[in-house]
């Protein structure tokens, strides 16, 4: 039934796109995020789903699609740059099997990233684009939270819709992408023209949001509590009364511990306690060695490089009674560990030009939503009240992102570049409705003929 | 029934999005932005003679 229930949806999708075509980018989008052909288990799974629907749309872009306003902007080179040395890293790669499997992925994601902003041209397919990638997250998100008040969770225990560690199935992912979602479903809630804010909009808003909240304690993913705790100190920033903005989240916190599983509570407190925890030890080990590796290799040793690592992992135990404090040390091999941080991700995978560009396409994503909320932050056109708010949501994901990517290796995450192609078409949208502005000033102020009438006014003398 | 339940939900908003999305011209076209395109015209303008100068 569920397997019938998705291919028509699917289906009906590509139908909407011949009076549409943006509808099929749309349709790349939830198939990507969803993963409905791993969800249907017989006739979805027989069609390359995914691949149609880029084909879908990109030739609806190509073909049907009016291409005024598509901007190439400098982060899309920086994307078609990482593509191409990433291309180049592949052929050289130490693994070039597991290499190769990766890169299967990574290129579509890259290629979508370029891609998708360049069909971003008007503020509705903006808004649309994050209204089905905030839904679509949500299709995982709100069983995995139902089942989180019911059963409590666990880590690598939750059912999610899927149960194989793919793309957004992943606890961890989950929990980051989730956390990151928070601000977008805020925006949609609020600034949504396709379901306009009213109490359902804001209620299912709320819950999503919710839904969202637990993912770090139903997965148990330590980095989606970080995630969340950085994006309450981000939330400060729009808050009118800080004082009780802070009040009330402490009290909400201290009230929720005691519903907490015993499991997660005590998994949390580890997040301080590296030394004896051998998950955190590992991952430490992993860094140190990444670095060394990055000093032989400068330009990376290719997708899962990681698979050469051999690691020898001191474990501290500390456990105290009455006076006498026992540490006990016990040493713990290990190989082939992941990096479990994008960042480390990158050294090792695609060497330093690689994390630079990454860093680079990020650090700039970052500075250009901040220069889009602070142009427009004051903008008294009631038309434009959208655009402030949105830049800073698409900050807000994508600061969370760079934060739980500290502590898993989502360097390649294909929602999080869509994030990152929604800044861009934001970015490309914001500089274009912005130049007649900036045009009808005065390029120098010190040109000579700045008094003289605009062309095609005749001079009187 | 809770994966069912959750899907059921997401794919009616999913629907009703696409739904209404199909029915709103702005969706091609900012509402500020002209109907079509300038077209340039196929007749060039003749220069006058100051710009010939």
């Amino acid at each position: 039934m569920i397997d019938l229930f998705l291919t028509a949806f699917v289906f009906a999708l590509f139908a909407a796109g011949l009076r549409k075509p943006f509808i099929w980018v749309l349709a790349y989008v939830y198939i990507d995020v969803l993963a409905p052909q791993k969800i249907s288990w017989f006739l979805l799974q027989k069609f390359p789903i995914s691949l149609l629907a880029f084909g879908l749309a990109f030739l609806g872009w190509a073909y049907a699609d009016a291409k005024s306003g598509s901007h190439f902007t400098f982060r899309q080179m920086l994307i078609v740059a990482l593509l191409l040395y990433c291309g180049a890293t592949t052929i050289t790669a130490d693994f070039p099997e597991d290499a190769l499997a990766k890169w299967d992925w990574v290129w579509k994601a890259l290629v979508f990233a370029i891609f998708l902003p360049l069909t971003l041209r008007t503020r509705l397919r903006i808004e649309a684009t994050a209204l089905v990638m905030t839904l679509t997250a949500g299709a995982i998100i709100i069983p995995a939270g139902i089942k989180t008040l019911a059963s409590g969770g666990g880590y690598g225990s939750l059912h999610l819709l899927v149960n194989d560690n793919v793309g957004l199935y992943e606890g961890s992912i989950l929990s980051t992408v989730a956390i990151a979602i928070i601000p977008l479903a805020l925006w949609l809630a609020k600034h949504g023209t396709i379901f306009r804010p009213d109490w359902r909009v804001k209620l299912f808003a709320w819950g999503l949001c919710f839904a969202c909240a637990l993912m770090p304690v139903g997965t148990e993913a330590r980095t989606g509590l970080v995630c969340l705790a950085i994006l309450i100190a981000m939330s400060l920033r729009d808050v009118k009364r800080r004082f009780m903005y802070v009040a009330l989240i402490s009290a909400a916190g201290l009230l929720t511990v005691p519903f907490l599983p015993a499991s997660f509570t005590h998994r949390m407190e580890t997040i301080g306690d590296h030394k004896a925890d051998q998950s955190a030890a590992t991952r430490l080990a992993v860094w140190q060695w990444t670095i060394a590796f990055a000093k032989d290799h400068p330009f990376g040793g290719g997708f899962d490089a990681y698979r050469q690592n051999k690691l020898s992992v001191e474990l501290v135990d500390t456990e105290a009674s009455g006076n006498t404090t026992a540490i006990e040390t016990t040493t713990v091999e290990d190989k082939a560990r992941a990096y479990h941080s994008a960042y480390f991700e990158m050294l090792g995978e695609q060497g330093y030009p690689g994390l630079a560009l990454w860093l680079l396409l990020h650090i700039l994503g970052v500075w250009q939503m901040e220069r889009i909320y602070r142009r427009h932050r004051r903008d008294p056109d009631p038309n434009a009240a959208w655009i402030a708010p949105l830049a800073s949501a698409l900050q807000r994901s994508q600061i969370v992102y760079l934060v739980g990517s500290g502590f898993v290796g989502i360097a390649f995450q294909p929602f999080c570049y869509m994030i990152v192609a929604l800044q861009c078409g934001l970015w490309a949208w914001a500089r274009r409705h912005e130049s007649p502005r900036v045009t009808a000033l005065p390029l120098r102020r010190s040109r000579p003929d700045a008094t003289a009438p605009p062309a095609g006014v005749e001079s009187v003398a | 029934m809770i994966d069912n339940f959750a899907l059921g939900l997401i794919h009616l908003l999913l629907g009703i999005a696409v739904w209404r999305l199909l029915l709103r011209p702005d969706l091609d076209r900012d509402p500020d932005e002209p109907q079509k395109p300038v077209a340039q015209s196929p007749v060039k303008p003749r220069a006058s003679p100051r710009d010939r100068r």
